[in-house]
């Protein structure tokens, strides 16, 4: 006869799947066994009854629900039966049954792994308030279970969204191709996802930008952070192109202040920030444009000397708060030099003492294979880190992208040059334009609009008057010497001079409400001109260098 | 340096400006616009002749602005060529003053 299970049977949680309501009853002794049957079937239990341990093997299952053991049974004994049951079904309840002179076998059992257990003779209340509170307990232990394990589904779900936004939203994917460079890549998501991101734009025919980033934090938050930061700067190069009415590109310092502008309100209130390299390759003038806000150093190798530094900018990462400008630094390169920008992933991964990978194997590493094709290079310096640390799996993402300098041959032209020496005088002014237009005038026809061409003496004007004013300081009888260069593709325009060196560092940033009538000609110098270079050589020398670029750009 | 002017309504209009509007003339520029704006209260720029201006030039038409607003008067400028207006956009001057396509249209704004 069956009865209604007892209430605490079903889970309430699960009420679908309940607890087993079947006691196995495993004793030697027949009386004790029936004793026990009765007084469990009266209170609605299913009881199953075992003579010795090696029947009590053979019956049980997931749908017993409790055991009463007794310790000491011929054929299999308590102790190995407890053993099996433990080791097999580690969720049902094991009530040990053991007679008082035998105690410590029982304290022994409960070290076994045994819920509790009851001394012979014994009080049948005794048994069934403890049998009541093994399936509680066994309740409330496969509530805690089912808990963790959807716990553990929704961290994996979140994993494989947080993968899935990296994979598709933050790495690069497909890019096209720019002539003269050829380029690698490699990501290899951590289980915990970090949000490491990076992009390439082709910003112009023979202009290449490429970001690298790693937003603090692990999961969807950073993967969607990483994700957003992409996006700011897709869309801030393209307002800024836009601003500039494509005769110009916009200086990576200013996309990247532009960026952090537009970001920094967002990340306060997320208590984050994110590394970050912008990176512009300039082909045409051999120069990289590296604006580096506190990501890893990125190893430039010189094919010339088989030699490599590490590229480290001065900048706090974006999310810091009291950023008003972030600096650019400019590095040249050569045919064949290569760029490698990388996550702590790589540098920090670890072998067996504990020991990490480090920039200085890495660079040695990159020296050392800097011929490879950059997408073989990627790949073996992921496989020399696994080899190193013995894992595949990392605790950081692996990012890697390997920037080749492959310039294709070219039979240049010889520069067209001309110079023009004028002394230090406002009144010279007017000449320096003449020679300006001259030298424009001389290029190929339609290649430079008047607007255009005002707009390269508007330069050259506030160059002069910075040098009339500021380096000459108002001394008579100065020289300044001009050199213009023009190919099919640039104007390069050199102003010497031998006063004193500019400081930039005291030149007052513009204000342009009205209060202040100066300080507009750096502004004008640096927004008109496609490049600006100041240098001052050891002989005492200031040189201030713009360049022009002759095809619109778009 | 010499200027043109014409009275309107009342209205003070310049003109004549110099071709170029550079370091080497914003000041005398500036000076002798002050001694000729002296207690106007409206005035208009025709900037038709100016063809080219640098931030000197530039910060002479800011100070005039400043030295007209400061004694309560109002400027409005008309007929500004590219190159002038490029150049006011690149120092946001464009924001601060009060352009206009024609003189007509200038004199109506008041």
């Amino acid at each position: 006869m069956t009865k209604k299970p007892s209430e605490y049977m079903t889970n309430p949680e699960y009420p679908d799947e309940p607890i087993p309501s079947n006691i196995l009853v495993v004793d030697d002794s027949r009386v004790v066994r029936t004793y026990l049957q009765s007084h469990l079937q009266k209170q609605g239990y299913i009881v199953t009854l075992a003579k010795d341990g090696k029947e009590a093997v053979s019956l049980i299952s997931n749908d017993i629900g409790i055991v009463l053991l007794d310790l000491w049974m011929p054929e299999m004994d308590g102790m190995a039966c407890l053993r099996h049951i433990r080791e097999n079904y580690p969720d049902i309840p094991v009530i040990i049954i053991t007679v008082s002179h035998e105690i410590s076998n029982a304290v022994d059992a409960m070290k076994y792994g045994a819920f509790d257990y009851v001394t012979k003779p014994f009080n049948p209340n005794e048994i069934l308030a403890l049998v009541q509170q093994a399936i509680k307990t066994r309740v409330q232990t496969e509530r805690l279970r089912r808990v963790e394990a959807e716990l553990d589904k929704a961290r994996e779900h979140e994993i494989a969204i947080a993968s899935r936004i990296q994979q598709t939203l933050l790495l690069g994917g497909k890019h096209e191709e720019l002539k003269g460079i050829k380029l690698g890549d490699l990501t290899i998501a951590s289980k915990k996802v970090d949000g490491d991101f990076y992009d390439v734009f082709m910003v112009h025919e023979n202009c290449m930008d490429l970001i690298v980033g790693d937003v603090m934090g692990k999961g969807i938050p950073a993967a969607l952070l990483g994700a957003a930061a992409k996006h700011h700067f897709m869309s801030v190069l393209y307002k800024l192109t836009r601003i500039s009415g494509n005769t110009s590109l916009p200086r990576p310092e200013e996309i990247v202040l532009t960026v952090h502008d537009e970001m920094i309100g967002q990340m306060r209130e997320l208590d984050t920030f994110f590394t970050l390299c912008y990176a512009r390759f300039d082909l045409y003038r051999k120069l990289l444009s590296y604006v580096d806000c506190g990501h890893m150093r990125t190893i430039h190798f010189h094919s010339a000397t088989n030699t490599c530094s590490l590229l480290q900018g001065v900048n706090m990462p974006l999310g810091f708060p009291g950023q008003d400008n972030f600096k650019e630094i400019l590095i040249p390169f050569e045919d064949g030099d290569l760029f490698f920008f990388y996550s702590d992933g790589l540098t920090e991964a670890k072998d067996s003492k504990g020991d990490f990978f480090g920039e200085e194997r890495l660079e040695a590493f990159i020296r050392n294979n800097a011929q490879l094709e950059p997408q073989e290079l990627c790949s073996i310096t992921w496989k020399n880190i696994v080899e190193f640390s013995q894992s595949e799996t990392f605790s950081d993402d692996f990012t890697c992208v390997a920037v080749k300098i492959d310039l294709p041959e070219t039979d240049e032209k010889v520069p067209q040059s001309r110079t023009l020496e004028v002394s230090n005088d406002l009144n010279e002014l007017a000449k320096v334009r003449d020679f300006i237009q001259e030298q424009c005038d001389a290029l190929a026809d339609g290649v430079m609009d008047e607007e255009r061409i005002k707009m390269v003496q508007i330069v050259s004007t506030e160059i002069m008057t910075n040098i009339i004013n500021h380096s000459y300081k108002g001394k008579q009888g100065k020289k300044i010497l001009i050199e213009a260069m023009s190919s099919d593709d640039e104007i390069v325009l050199y102003f010497y001079d031998w006063g004193i060196e500019f400081d930039f560092s005291t030149a007052p940033q513009p204000i342009f409400d009205g209060s202040k009538e100066s300080g507009f000609g750096l502004h004008i110098i640096a927004h008109t001109a496609d490049y600006v270079r100041y240098s001052r050589d050891s002989t005492g020398k200031n040189c201030a260098c713009v360049t022009f670029f002759l095809k619109r750009r778009g | 340096m010499k200027f043109n002017t014409q009275d309107i309504k009342g209205i003070l209009i310049v003109s004549a400006f110099p071709k170029i509007l550079d370091a080497s003339n914003a000041m005398e520029f500036k000076t002798d616009l002050a001694k000729l704006l002296e207690n106007r209260q409206q005035v208009v720029f025709d900037m038709s002749a100016v063809s080219f201006i640098d931030s000197a030039g530039c910060g002479a038409l800011i100070a005039t602005l400043r030295m007209l607003k400061n004694s309560g008067g109002v400027l409005k400028i008309f007929a500004v060529q590219k190159q002038v207006r490029s150049v006011f956009e690149l120092v946001r001057m464009h924001k601060i003053l009060d352009i206009l396509n024609t003189l007509e249209e200038a004199i109506d704004s008041f």
